[in-house]
Formats: C-alpha cells, sequence, structure tokens
C-alpha cells in the first residue's frame, strides 16, 4: 500500500511545477479522486464485491490515465502537463490554478491522445515503469481493472481488463463531462482552496451503456471492438462533488 | 563513487545522422527529441550487448542480432531466448531503421524507442521485468557514469535506457555495399549483376524499393500459414484484409542474414526465388495483387538475380567496430550484480 501510495504522490507532483509559474490572482482547486463498488470506499483484494449480474469479485488493482483537464467556461488546458495516472489503491490529490469565477463543470480526457501514444519513450506518468504500455503491441494502457471472480474462466479466475487503443477505428479514449447539481457551481476564488471530488462508482462498470459480464469477458488485453464495448461504460462511472 | 566524479563535466557531443547520398530523408526525424550525441550512443551500444539485461544474464539484444550477419541470429529460423524460449519469428536485420516507422514483421511497434520493452519483458526473449532491469543498471557505477555523462543529472531512468538504445540502433546505417559504390559511380558491375539489377527492378522493386530495398508497406507475398497460426498484420489492426501481411524486409546484407522470411522458413536465396516463381499460395485472398500470376524467371535469371542480391552485402558496415562489441570488460568480474 505504503508504495502504491508513494508512487501515486510521485506522479501528481509536478504541479507543483506549475503552482510556482500561475499568476498570483490565480484561486486554487484540488480535486480529489475516490473509488467505490457496492456503496463502499473500494477495498482491495479482501472484500468482495457484486456486480449487476449478480457475479462475484475481488479488486486486484485498478489504475487509469486522465488528462486534459478542463472547466467549462475556460477555453484552454488549465495544466500544462496533460497527464496524471490514477491509482485507485493510492491518494490521488490535483491541484490546480485558475482563474477566479463560477464554474459549471469539469472535463477530462480517460485515456492518452493518440500522438502521446507513438511518441517514443517517457518519463513521469507515462513512464512504461508504470506498468501501463503494452510492450508487445505499442500504445498505453487507458485503463487497468484486474481481480479474480468465482465468475471467471480464465487461469487462476482471474478479471484481466485493459482497455485501451489510440489508432482510428480502436480509439477509447473519452472525454468525460462532469457538471455540479443544478443551479450550484465551482466557485474559484483566491481567498481559499476550492475541493471537489470525482467519485469513481465502479458498480456502473458493468452495465452502464453494455452489459459487461465477466463470465463472457473475464479477459480484455488488446485494442479492438471489445475495448470499444467497454469504454462506452466510461462516462458513467464518474461523478463529481463539491466539497463544502 | 570515485567513478561519478571522474568526466562528471564532459558535455555531451552532438551527433548527425549521416544520410547516404541520394537517400530520401526519414518520414520522421528519429532523434527530433533524442538528441543523438557520442554519449548516448555509447550508452547504447553498452546496453545492447549486455546480457545482465536479461532475466537469468545470459541473453543480450545481441544474442540475437548479430553484427556479422546484419544483425540476425545467424542460421537460425527462429532464436533462443532465456528458459529454453524460442521466439515464433525470425529475427529481424537491425538495419537503416531511422527510416522505418513501425517496427516488427506486423508493425506492432510504433517507435523505435519503445521497441526494447517488447524483448526486455517477453518470457521467451530476455524474460525480465523493467524495475528489475533498472534496479541492476542503478547498482552499477558504470552505468550511473554513463547515463550522467549522456544525459546529464537526470539520472538512471527507463526513459534514458530506451533513448540511449534508440540511439545505437537508430544508428545503423548500412549504405556502402558493391550496389551502392556502383550508384555513386565508384565501380561497375559485372555482367551477371547488371542482368540482374535489371530482372530486380522489373519483378522486385515495387515492394523491395531502393535504396532501402522496402517500401515498409505491410503485404502478403504468398507463404502459407504456419505452425504458430501467425496471422501477422491483422493481429495488430483487427483487420481481416490484413490476414498473412508481413512487413516487407529491407534486403541488405541479405546473403547473410538467412534463413528468409518471418517465420525463418526458406533457407537460400535461390529457394526464395523458387518461391516468387511457383511457390506463391495463389489461393490466398489477401495475397498482393502483384504475385497473383506467380514471377516466371528461367534458371540462368534466377542465378543472376542472386548475384545481383550478393552486391547488397556491405562489409564496412559487418565488420564496423563502431557497431561492435569493442572491448568489452568481463561483466562478472567487473561489477557485482546479480
Ligand atoms: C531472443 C531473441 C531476441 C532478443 C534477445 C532481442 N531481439 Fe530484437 N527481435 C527478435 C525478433 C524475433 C524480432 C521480430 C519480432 C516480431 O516481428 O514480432 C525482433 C525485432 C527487433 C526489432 C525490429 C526490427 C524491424 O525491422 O522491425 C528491433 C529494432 C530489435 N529487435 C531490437 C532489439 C533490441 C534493442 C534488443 C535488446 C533490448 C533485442 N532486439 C533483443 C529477437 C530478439
Ligand atoms: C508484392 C510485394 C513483393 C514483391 C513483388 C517481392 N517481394 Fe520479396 N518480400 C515481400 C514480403 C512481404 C516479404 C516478407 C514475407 C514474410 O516474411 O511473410 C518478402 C521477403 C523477401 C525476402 C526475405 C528477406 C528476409 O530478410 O527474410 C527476400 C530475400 C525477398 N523477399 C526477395 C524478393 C525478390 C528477389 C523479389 C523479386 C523476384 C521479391 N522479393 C519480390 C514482398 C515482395
Amino acid at each position: 500500500m505504503s508504495l502504491l501510495l508513494m508512487k501515486a504522490m510521485v506522479l501528481i507532483m509536478p504541479c507543483s511545477l506549475l503552482d510556482q509559474v500561475a499568476m498570483a490572482q490565480d484561486g486554487e482547486l484540488q480535486i480529489s479522486f475516490t473509488h467505490s463498488a457496492n456503496g463502499e470506499p473500494i477495498v482491495f483484494r479482501d472484500s468482495t464485491y457484486q456486480n449487476a449480474f449478480g457475479e462475484n469479485y475481488n479488486i486486484y488493482k485498478l489504475k487509469y490515465y486522465i488528462g486534459q483537464i478542463k472547466v467549462e467556461g475556460l477555453d484552454q488546458p488549465i495544466n500544462a502537463l496533460p497527464y496524471y495516472l490514477i491509482n485507485a489503491a493510492g491518494t490521488n490529490e490535483i491541484n490546480l490554478k485558475l482563474p477566479p469565477g463560477k464554474y459549471k463543470g469539469i472535463s477530462f480526457l480517460l485515456g492518452i491522445d493518440s500522438v502521446s501514444n507513438c511518441s517514443g519513450a517517457q518519463s513521469g506518468a507515462l513512464d512504461a515503469l508504470n506498468d501501463m504500455f503494452w510492450t508487445w503491441n505499442s500504445g498505453y494502457v487507458f485503463f487497468k481493472l484486474e481481480g479474480r471472480s468465482s465468475s471467471s474462466s480464465a487461469d487462476l479466475q482471474r478479471i484481466e481488463h485493459h482497455i485501451g487503443g489510440y489508432k482510428a477505428g480502436n480509439n477509447v479514449a473519452r472525454i468525460i463531462r462532469l457538471h455540479v447539481d443544478g443551479d450550484s457551481s465551482v466557485e474559484i476564488s483566491n481567498q481559499k482552496i476550492t475541493r471537489l471530488t470525482i467519485s469513481l462508482n465502479l458498480d456502473r462498470y458493468w452495465d452502464a451503456v453494455n452489459p459487461i459480464r465477466i463470465a463472457e469477458i473475464p479477459v480484455c488485453m488488446q485494442p479492438g471492438l471489445l475495448a470499444q464495448k467497454m469504454a462506452a461504460n466510461f462516462e458513467a462511472l464518474f461523478t463529481l462533488n463539491v466539497v463544502p | 563513487m570515485q567513478s561519478l566524479t571522474r568526466n562528471e563535466q564532459d558535455q555531451p557531443e552532438p551527433l548527425k545522422l549521416e544520410i547516404p547520398m541520394g537517400w530520401p530523408k526519414p518520414e520522421k526525424n528519429l532523434f527530433e527529441k533524442n538528441q543523438l550525441t557520442e554519449q548516448g550512443f555509447q550508452l547504447g551500444k553498452k546496453l545492447f550487448y549486455d546480457a545482465r539485461l536479461s532475466k537469468n544474464g545470459e541473453i543480450s539484444c545481441a544474442s540475437c542480432h548479430q553484427q556479422f550477419a546484419g544483425f540476425v541470429t545467424f542460421d537460425h529460423d527462429l532464436s533462443h531466448g532465456v528458459n529454453d524460449g524460442f521466439t515464433t519469428r525470425n529475427a529481424p536485420a537491425l538495419v537503416n531503421l531511422a527510416w522505418m516507422q513501425e517496427m516488427h514483421w506486423d508493425g506492432a511497434i510504433n517507435h523505435l524507442e519503445v521497441q526494447p520493452l517488447a524483448p526486455l519483458t517477453a518470457p521467451n526473449e530476455m524474460g525480465e521485468n523493467l524495475d528489475s532491469v533498472m534496479l541492476k543498471l542503478k547498482k552499477d557505477p558504470e552505468y550511473r557514469r554513463m547515463f550522467k555523462n549522456a544525459f546529464g543529472n537526470a539520472g538512471i531512468s527507463s526513459q534514458g535506457m530506451l533513448k540511449a538504445l534508440a540511439q545505437f540502433t537508430g544508428s545503423l546505417i548500412s549504405a556502402n555495399s558493391k550496389y551502392d559504390k556502383m550508384m555513386r559511380g565508384e565501380l561497375p558491375f559485372t555482367e551477371y549483376e547488371k542482368r540482374g539489377y535489371a530482372l530486380f527492378k522489373a519483378n522486385c522493386s515495387g515492394c523491395h524499393r531502393e535504396p532501402l530495398f522496402t517500401d515498409n508497406s505491410f503485404r502478403n507475398n504468398g507463404l502459407p500459414l504456419n505452425r504458430f497460426k501467425d496471422i501477422g498484420r491483422q493481429q495488430i489492426s483487427n483487420n481481416p484484409d490484413d490476414s498473412l501481411k508481413f512487413k516487407v524486409p529491407g534486403l541488405r546484407n541479405v546473403q547473410l542474414t538467412y534463413p528468409y522470411m518471418h517465420d525463418g522458413s526458406i533457407y537460400s536465396l535461390f529457394q526464395v526465388i523458387d518461391h516468387y516463381r511457383n511457390g506463391i499460395h495463389t489461393e490466398q485472398a489477401t495475397l498482393d495483387s502483384s504475385l497473383r500470376n506467380r514471377i516466371s524467371m528461367s534458371n540462368k535469371e534466377k542465378n543472376d538475380l542472386v548475384y545481383f542480391l550478393y552486391t547488397l552485402t556491405d562489409s564496412s558496415f559487418l565488420k564496423n567496430p563502431r557497431f561492435g562489441p569493442g572491448e568489452l570488460k568481463p561483466a562478472k568480474a567487473e561489477h557485482h550484480l546479480p
């Protein structure tokens, strides 16, 4: 746990660089990520969860890339360093500076753009050491869920969902747009830190748009139709909350 | 730690990739974000020849890519990896890679810098994991010094390792064969070679395009589906139209790179030409249209064509000490690595 935590923090650290160059009058936004299944924060390995099809499963790994964060109402991405590796086994906080104002929501890319998929050896969040790069078929795994399930017919009853693909026709990078409820908004001021939580609800992973039955799809290891089918569920995974 | 201070102040010396006379410019500049330097190249070469990068310390890149044979595994259809593993494909020649956008027989690799991740981690090749490779490198004072000289204070990183390897492999250019000398007007061809060259231009250069002797496309030249059920490009594109398509190999040093084809299934150049004359599986739906009628050629023409193919042998490349292991210090005596 502590190693994973350290890795997650190291990956997210580069935004402190941006802090230094940001305009003095900018407000501060802190985004943290939480992950739940069956209404509970995810506990790795030991807790058993159940999906919409009554299949039981345990979670060993949950990691995904996000980048190109934008707030609704500002045109540019607000941070220059575009990708973060979110590891549900650690603490994931992103700190951003942006001009004071009221914003309706936030969007980000779940995945990696195609140019960054073919730009050779990289560092930081995109370092091959993070075990999110397909070595035998170049390209990043955008979303990785691993675990075990009695419904899985794979070796050791594995669940191995490595979802990625950047080429035309196989691209599964998805823009996730999140809004705050009703009339409220995300207010950024230079007086205080605004805190947002992006929550991933894994229950939606199995059935939000397409049904993903573990019995049918224990393993997805390459770009293609299957990965696209699974990525269709991505947008529904996330919700946005302002921490009062 | 003494060695860390030695040469510490050296600035990496920039190098320029020489584009041989008359060659096209590479489509993309391989070294645009990876400044080619003498120090980076030397580090890449050391890594290339270092068997400690593999799980059991026995297999280096050079075990499967031997310089004297144009950087293929000499006289092997398939190559040995760790734990008595075998590759399922023939090791291609490493040459003129700076002109290639997609590596491996099926184009699975989209950048030369990320290519080493495949052999390093494949259980039938070097069988390692990256974290462990990094640990080994970090323990070695010589690597600490060389990474520093090549990349400054960034230290030893996977990125640096991969970029250095690309500096070495991307610098492997063969452009000084008899063919090149003839093209530059330095040497004449014999009568056989001239006839062979004409035959080549008439029958082969549609795919094996000069001067690289490949157009870097993926095509089916009519080999049968092999025992590994290797469908080639289709595995990567998921497109049935790509079934049995493989990258057109550049033919430089082809005299020495036998056995031939993605699975090493054809042993000699004479047999390769026999394949094009009467072995092509014309029933295959994805067979290249230019080979539908096979290639007709007399036995005499076959000999001439082989004489021409021999002119692609570049001994100054095959023996260039710059690309060889040099005086590698015995690994075990110098460093104490797992
Ligand atoms: C066990 C044998 C083996 C080892 C070790 C090995 N290779 Fe290879 N290499 C191969 C085979 C086989 C292929 C073809 C793979 C394919 O097409 O799927 C290949 C392909 C390549 C290619 C692509 C060439 C092309 O024309 O597409 C490059 C570059 C390369 N290897 C470099 C390296 C480097 C660098 C290392 C060390 C980090 C290395 N190889 C280690 C066997 C090996
Ligand atoms: C339609 C395109 C095409 C034409 C025309 C063609 N080739 Fe090829 N050639 C290929 C492809 C594709 C391969 C690799 C096939 C494989 O491994 O599955 C290949 C492989 C080879 C190889 C093996 C090289 C190696 O390193 O393994 C040789 C030698 C060769 N061709 C020579 C020739 C000659 C000589 C001619 C003319 C008589 C010719 N080719 C015509 C596409 C072509």
